[in-house]
Parts: C-alpha cells; structure tokens; sequence
C-alpha cells in the first residue's frame, strides 16, 4: 500500500493509541507527525513492516519519550509510559506483530473531539484533523477561512481539551444518546458541507467517519442510518452535475448512479430498521431511499416527512415535506405550508418556492422568487441552474 | 467580614500555567488573613451553562457580561470537566431564571478556610 493510502488508514488509530499513552493531545500529534515522516523516509527502502500501526505507534512513542526526558517533565504521565521511560526506547521492530494489541480508541477520540464543550466549527476541524488525518492547509482551504485562522482555532480547542479537562473517554450509558448525537451531528455536517462546495472532498471524508463508526459501534442504528443516507445521497454525485450545473432528481441520467453504493446503502438501512428504533437519521436514510424509486411514493416520502418533522421541529423538514405534499394535491397545497415557515434566509427556501409558483402558474412571483434564491445561491452549479430557470421565467 | 476580590486581567499571549507566581505577590498570598486563593486557566478553557426552560444549554467559551452582574462563586472537585459539569447543572437548575455559570478550571489555590 503507498504511504499516502497507509496514512490515511492509520493515522486516527495511531494517534488515539497514542493520545491514551501519553494523554495529551498535542504532544500525541506532534509524535504521530514525526513517525509518518521516519516511515516516509524508511519504507520505501527498507519495506513496510507487517504491523504498521504498531510500528508507528511504537516509533512515535519513543520519540515522545524522547522529548519528555530533554524536557525533564515526567511528572503525572501514566505508570506505562513511566516504566518505558526507565526502560529506554524499544526498537519498534520488537513490537508485537498482531494489530489486535494495540487498543483501538478512536471512539474516544472522536467523543472528545466533538465535545459539546467545544464550539461546533472547533469540533468539526478536531474530527477532521484527529480522525480523518486531514492537514489544517487542507481544513482551512475545505472552510474557506485562512490557514492561520484555522489553525488557531485547533490550537484552542486542543488547549482546552488539556486545560479544562475534557475526558479522552467513550460517555457512560446515561449520556450515550446525547452525545452520539452530537458526534453524528458532526459528520453530517462535514459530508453536507461536501455537497455543497465541491473543494476537498469531505463528502468522502464524512463516508470514510461514517465507516469507522459503523464498525465501532455495529449495534447503533442511527450510526447505520447516517451512513446509509449518505451513501445514497453520494451514489446520484456523478448525475447530480451536466455542464457545470444542478441536475434536479427526475431529470438526472440514472445510468449515473453508483448501483454498488446504493446496494451498500440499502443492505444498511435493513440493518438499521431491525433495531426497531426510529431516529432522525434512519427517517431520513428511509426517505433518500424512496427518492430513488420511479414512479417516486410520494405518500408515503410526505408520511415520514411528517414524522421527521414532529421528532426535530425542523422548518426544513416542513419544507421538504410541503414538495412532497405540491406532488399530491397540487402546487398551491405545497405553497400553503412554505407560506407558514420562517426559512427567508434559507437559499432552498427560495428555490423551492420559485419552483412551486412557476408550477402554479405565478409567473411574477416565481420570478421574484428566483431572484431571491440566486442571491443566496453559494455555489457556481447552483446559480447556473438557477440563472436558467429565471431566464425562462 | 469576609470578601471575595474578583482579580481581571486583559487578554495576553503567553501560557499563564508557564509563568510562575511573582514571589512579591506569593509573599501577600501567604499571609494569614489571605483565606484561600486561586488563579484561573485562560479564558479559552471556559465553558458556560444557561438554563433554558429547564434545559441547559452549553456553550463554548466565557460568559459574555451584559445587564447580569457577578453574584456568587462556587469551588468544586471533579475528576473531569464532564464531572465538573454535571455539579455547575445541578446547581443551575436550583438558581433563579436567568442565572448562567460559567466553569473555569483552577490552575493552581490555596484554601485555608476562613
């Protein structure tokens, strides 16, 4: 396996290892950095070792080893790193061979990580940066903010994980559901960010997140939920653009679609709905499911739209729920709940209401409507649909 | 007559937990009638709870002061801050509406009782 592709697959793991050696997270990712660049410089030579996480979790320990004895700052590390600090370093070719003895605690990490403590954007950088391995270049070009800005912003939130002492733990039971949420939260906003922008792609980020999780915590049906949604969203990216603009649903060229990734998807989704619990995440997989049927069950998509209202309170629900409601009884119907929703800043909103009037004949106010939603519209695909559409307004 | 002094100080660049105590103001500290002391984690360590209709709301960073004034302080021991939080809730939700508190780890104290 090239070292890119190795990095990629080890680097949560080695740094959640080493984040419970050593218990601190700078000094754990500092570590980590420095044994990927000795692997960088040595496999290609002397070959990849048969354990490499191992190999980089140990070779990134005596290296931390190292630098806590320069700094002659032992004190209060945990009694194993205490004892490896008598003992010297240990060749990392003396470790075990079988991956199975170095811990896997990436669940820790990434509870830590998205801690309700820490601001949201700062919990979605960490989660980026810890689990996914991205750079912080890579993060701040994905959010568009500088790379100074970006890297303040994980410098802080790694200080306060140190500082006010959030736990490197996975929550107790009481807490579970809470601050499962709050991680899935996370990741459905890092692959919605995907979507929408289109620059590194975090939509496959956010799948390979998901994937972890799912086989961390296989029981968790809102993690197979999560995943199957987007993995069937995903599966229509290619459809989704022709000539460099939005493709809605039904005139998309299905030929397109990754079969493999739905199959995925769907066998998921069955998985998730024998746990007999009905989150959002499996409520919406569901719904993302029906989309891809044709003729679409628009019934039954405005059913659990309605349900999926009721459990989040959500105004966009509503929303998604008044397009499947306009397919049933007619685009006035549909009109009369966006009518009700408090959603002006919100660019779909526009769209969707553009569309419903165009449907209904309104043509001045679909075209106000669509005005409105190109001022919002954030993405280039985007405005030239959109620039279409109010051309033949 | 006992008194809380409220110490403010402006936002500064280096590691407070890197710089030591002034040993002229050690010396203040040490005296008799000084009941207990402590200094603070930076501002960015702060974490503040807002009770919300019974529902308590977290937020990142330190309260930002408006028309509420300080009213009281508490110390606790926690093993963690998710620890630390579940005692700053509990007592939140006994406080009077409006109330918000915000958690500060201590770096370092002295308590010697009044």
């Amino acid at each position: 396996m090239a070292l890119d592709a190795v990095f990629r697959d080890q680097w949560g793991r080695v740094l959640a290892t080493l984040i419970g050696i050593l218990g601190d997270i700078e000094l754990a990712e500092d570590a980590a950095a420095e044994a990927f660049a000795i692997a960088a410089e040595r496999w290609p030579g002397d070959g990849e070792p048969a354990n490499p996480a191992g190999w980089l979790v140990r070779t990134a320990r005596n290296r931390a080893i190292d630098q806590l004895r320069r700094q002659q700052v032992l004190a209060g590390k945990t009694t194993l790193l205490a004892r490896d600090l008598e003992a010297g370093p240990q060749p990392p070719e003396a470790l075990m061979d079988d991956a199975a003895t170095i811990p896997d605690e990436r669940l820790e990490l990434i509870f830590t990580c998205c801690h309700p403590a820490l601001a949201l954007e700062a919990q979605v950088a960490l989660t980026l940066r810890a689990l996914g391995g991205l750079s912080t270049d890579e993060i701040a070009l994905a959010f568009l903010v500088p790379s100074e800005t970006m890297s303040k912003r994980l410098t802080r939130a790694k200080h306060k994980i140190r500082d006010a002492g959030i736990p490197f733990a996975v929550p107790p039971d009481h807490q579970l559901p809470d601050r499962l949420a709050a991680v899935l939260a996370v990741v459905y906003l890092i692959f919605n960010h995907g979507w929408g922008g289109g620059r590194v792609d975090l939509a496959a980020e956010a799948i390979h997140l998901g994937r972890a999780l799912a086989g961390l915590m296989p029981d968790e049906p809102e993690i197979l939920a999560l995943l199957a949604l987007m993995l069937l969203h995903d599966a229509r990216k290619t459809a989704r653009l022709r000539d460099g603009q939005v493709v809605p649903l039904d005139d998309q060229d299905r030929a397109l679609w990754d079969t493999r990734q739905i199959d995925e998807g769907r066998a998921l989704l069955q998985r998730a709905m024998t746990r007999r619990r009905t989150g959002p995440y499996l409520l919406q997989a569901a719904i993302a499911d029906l989309h891809l049927y044709q003729p679409r069950d628009w019934r039954q998509i405005a059913a659990l739209y309605e349900t999926l209202a009721q459990q989040t309170g959500s105004p966009i629900v509503e929303m998604n729920r008044a397009i499947a409601v306009a397919e049933i009884d007619g685009p006035e119907a549909g009109l009369a709940i966006l009518d009700r929703l408090d959603l002006d800043h919100y660019r779909y909103f526009h769209s969707t209401r553009a569309d419903l009037l165009r449907r209904a004949g309104r043509r001045s106010e679909a075209h106000h409507a669509y005005r409105r939603a190109l001022d919002l519209a954030q993405t280039e695909p985007e405005q030239r649909f959109l620039q279409n559409r109010l051309d033949q307004a | 007559m006992q008194y809380a002094l409220l110490a403010y100080a402006p936002p500064e660049e280096t590691d407070r937990a890197a710089r030591p105590i002034p040993g002229t103001l050690a010396a203040l500290l040490d005296r008799p009638h000084v009941t207990g002391w402590a200094r603070l984690h930076a501002e960015e360590s702060a974490t503040t709870l807002r009770n919300d209709d019974g529902r308590v709301l977290l937020t990142d960073g330190p309260f930002i002061d408006s028309k509420e004034y300080l009213a009281g302080l508490f110390m606790i021991e926690a093993g963690n801050l998710d620890g630390a939080l579940a005692i700053a809730r509990e007592l939140l939700l006994q406080a009077r509406p409006g109330v918000a508190i915000e958690v500060r780890p201590i770096l370092d104290g002295c308590f010697r009782g009044a």
